[in-house]
């Protein structure tokens, strides 16, 4: 019974023994600090996450900048802007990305020390929908969307629609809100938008970058990410959803005319945005929501997408290249933005964000030469 | 009366027939629409590229890579830990309070949600050591893998008879050697298929690796960096709107299912032919 292939057996038992134990003793050499002392001309590795508000554009960036640098290689891992600010909190990434500015009480949390937020997009969010035999773009007034979302509005043919879009033919249909799973950035871009103009979202709901969804129809759905909530819509009879113009306009998802605070019917576009950021000053420290601006060619949903970077780096390598990468980022990197209706930044304000990668410093010393 | 004992059969035989069907056909729909969604979508670049911008083309080389790191990562690390357990709980100490305990632990840990494992791991190894990490990764992987080594190990050297150890213990062989070069041998066929069915469960888990292997757009390069996992890539590629994307997650679903039956059916033909002398 125990032949020459029991031994064979016996042999890889012990192989895979001997193995594991010498396996589990190497595991995790300490590699990263090794590399972090080798000079700045070996390769790079950065791990980014969060928003992914931004992810289309900074995906396509990073890409390009590898072209031109092919050390530094940059991985973009989306999972939501609060996905990005909680590991970033812990020191888990080498920056992180959220179009909800950090409040004082996360940045408080920060375990690395001063946060530096830094806006790296300025894009829209499109109020997207799947109904069959509906116009690509039909009108949604701001009362109509809060009601849909309050769960007061649960059906596409509601006289509240009809009143908006003359002509056109609504079937019956319910609705399916679609909203955003876990922590985002966007969901704070569109939460501050409903606050603005509906005084029962402001008590009912509040914003952030997660509240309690109603849900009295029962039809609501969360999805995660930017990417989660457009396949939904683009997936689900019924549904209507918030994504950045990107994800709608790359996958010909219809989206709404909103109405701006100065009454006139706007779709969402990069002349729209670059407006609404315009309308705003931007304080020292960058924080600003600018949704519901002033004037006429304002898209009221729009906001900022920002780096989140520790002003105080801890790896040398990484830290140059991080500020080089965000400085090309602010710079060379914006003209990719237009071609997927981002605004590039505009040069006053890229110049002041320069200033401040100024400021990041590794042992001290500042990183950006 | 005989005519209705022989329907009575006959319909149960239908019965347990049908039932059988139905537990297959689930398997074989599942392969057939994996490998038509697969086949069409699956090409060279697949193989060879890093995934491209967002939504646009690319290929998953460096998730194969990563899953087949992390598992075997989790294989180095769970199934060494889960024999020498099965042997500890089989050979020295069958009944007392302690063995008990390991068995209870290890069969509610085999119930425990994977993402559950995937969030202690996060807290105890990722949060600490400061990054995602492949080795995270595979020490999720090896945690969820442990119970059902153990399980399945232990489950074997029972079946040894008592009198082969006996016989050992006759010729005046240690212990340790007649669990060596005995007991281990003729359990071997199955524990090592046992083994290669929790490498193959371990293979497709996608909640454990979301807070520690993170994902990569790269290949990773060290056990230290985060790195790209096929499960991990088909749930995000899946849940996306972009079309490109959903081919490719089905391309990557298909080799993925293809690592899985080639772990299968090594394991069935590695030990066939000593199934067979028998």
């Amino acid at each position: 019974m125990i032949g020459r292939k029991g031994k064979v057996l016996t042999a890889i038992v012990t192989g895979i023994l001997a193995v594991s134990i010498t396996g589990c003793g190497t595991a995790a050499p300490n590699s990263a600090q090794a590399s972090g002392q080798k000079a700045n001309s070996g390769p790079v590795s950065l791990t980014e996450a969060g928003s992914t508000f931004v992810q289309p554009l900074l995906t396509r960036q990073v890409a390009k900048y590898q072209e031109e640098n092919p050390n530094v290689k940059i991985s973009v891992q989306g999972g939501g802007s609060g996905f990005g600010i909680a590991q970033l909190q812990k020191q888990l990434l080498d920056f992180g990305a959220s179009d909800a500015f950090m409040s004082d009480a996360d940045l408080a949390k920060a375990q690395g020390g001063t946060i530096l937020e830094l806006p790296i997009a300025l894009g829209s969010v499109t109020i997207s929908y799947n109904v069959p035999g509906l116009p690509q773009h039909i009108k949604i007034s701001p009362d109509t969307l809060a009601d849909i979302y309050l769960g007061k509005i649960s059906n596409w043919n509601d006289p509240k629609l009809a009143k908006d879009n003359p002509g056109v033919k609504f079937p019956n249909l319910a609705i399916v809100p679609v909203h955003r799973a876990e922590g985002s950035g966007t969901t704070s871009i569109f939460t501050h938008y409903l606050a603005s103009v509906s005084p029962e979202w402001a008590s009912k709901v509040g914003k952030g970058i997660s509240v309690n969804w109603p849900n009295p129809t029962g039809k609501v759905i969360g999805e995660k990410g930017n990417p989660g909530v457009a396949g939904a819509v683009k997936n689900t009879t019924g549904a209507i959803g918030y994504i950045e113009l990107a994800y709608a306009l790359e996958n010909n998802i219809p989206y709404a005319y909103m109405h701006n605070k100065a009454g006139k019917w706007v779709l969402p576009s990069l002349e729209g945005a670059a407006a609404d950021a315009a309308a705003f000053t931007i304080p020292e420290d960058m924080r600003v929501n600018i949704v519901n601006a002033p004037g006429d060619a304002a898209y009221p949903i729009s906001g900022f997408s920002w780096a989140l970077v520790y002003q105080k780096q801890t790896d040398k390598a990484k830290g140059e290249a991080l500020v080089n990468f965000l400085k090309w980022d602010f710079t060379k990197g914006q003209s990719l933005a237009p071609s997927l209706q981002y605004v590039p930044l505009p040069d006053n304000l890229t110049k002041r964000e320069i200033d401040m990668l100024k400021t990041i410093t590794y042992n001290g010393q500042p990183l950006l030469k | 009366m005989y005519t209705k004992r022989n329907l009575l059969n006959a319909l149960m035989m239908g019965v347990f027939s049908l039932a059988a069907v139905i537990a297959v056909v689930p398997l074989f729909a599942v392969l057939g629409y994996v490998l038509k969604n697969g086949l069409t979508s699956l090409n060279l670049a697949f193989f060879t590229e890093l995934p491209g911008m967002m939504g646009v083309g690319g290929g998953m080389a460096n998730a194969i890579i990563g899953t087949l790191i992390v598992v075997a990562l989790a294989s180095v690390m769970g199934i060494p830990i889960g024999i020498l357990a099965a042997i500890y709980l089989s050979e020295y100490d069958r009944r007392s309070w302690f063995s008990t305990l390991v068995r209870f632990t290890s069969d509610v840990l085999t119930g425990i949600p994977s993402i559950i494992v995937g969030i202690v791991v996060y807290a105890a190894i990722v949060v600490r050591t400061k990054h995602f990490s492949a080795f995270s990764g595979g020490v999720a992987l090896a945690v969820i893998m442990i119970p059902s080594v153990i399980r399945a190990t232990e489950e074997m050297l029972r079946l040894v008879p008592h009198t082969i150890r006996e016989a050992g213990d006759a010729l005046g062989i240690p212990k340790w050697r007649t669990i060596l070069s005995i007991v281990l041998p003729t359990a071997a066929k199955g524990i090592l298929t046992g083994a290669l069915l929790a490498v193959a469960r371990i293979s497709g888990e996608t909640a454990p690796l979301l807070f520690t292997a993170l994902g990569n757009l790269y290949y990773a390069h060290s056990l230290n960096e985060p790195i790209a996992t096929l499960p991990l890539n088909i749930y995000f590629y899946a849940i996306s709107p972009y079309d490109q994307w959903h081919k490719q997650a089905w391309a990557g679903a298909l080799v993925l299912v293809f690592i899985v039956i080639v772990l299968n059916v090594v394991a069935r033909l590695a030990f066939r032919t000593r199934m067979g002398k028998n």
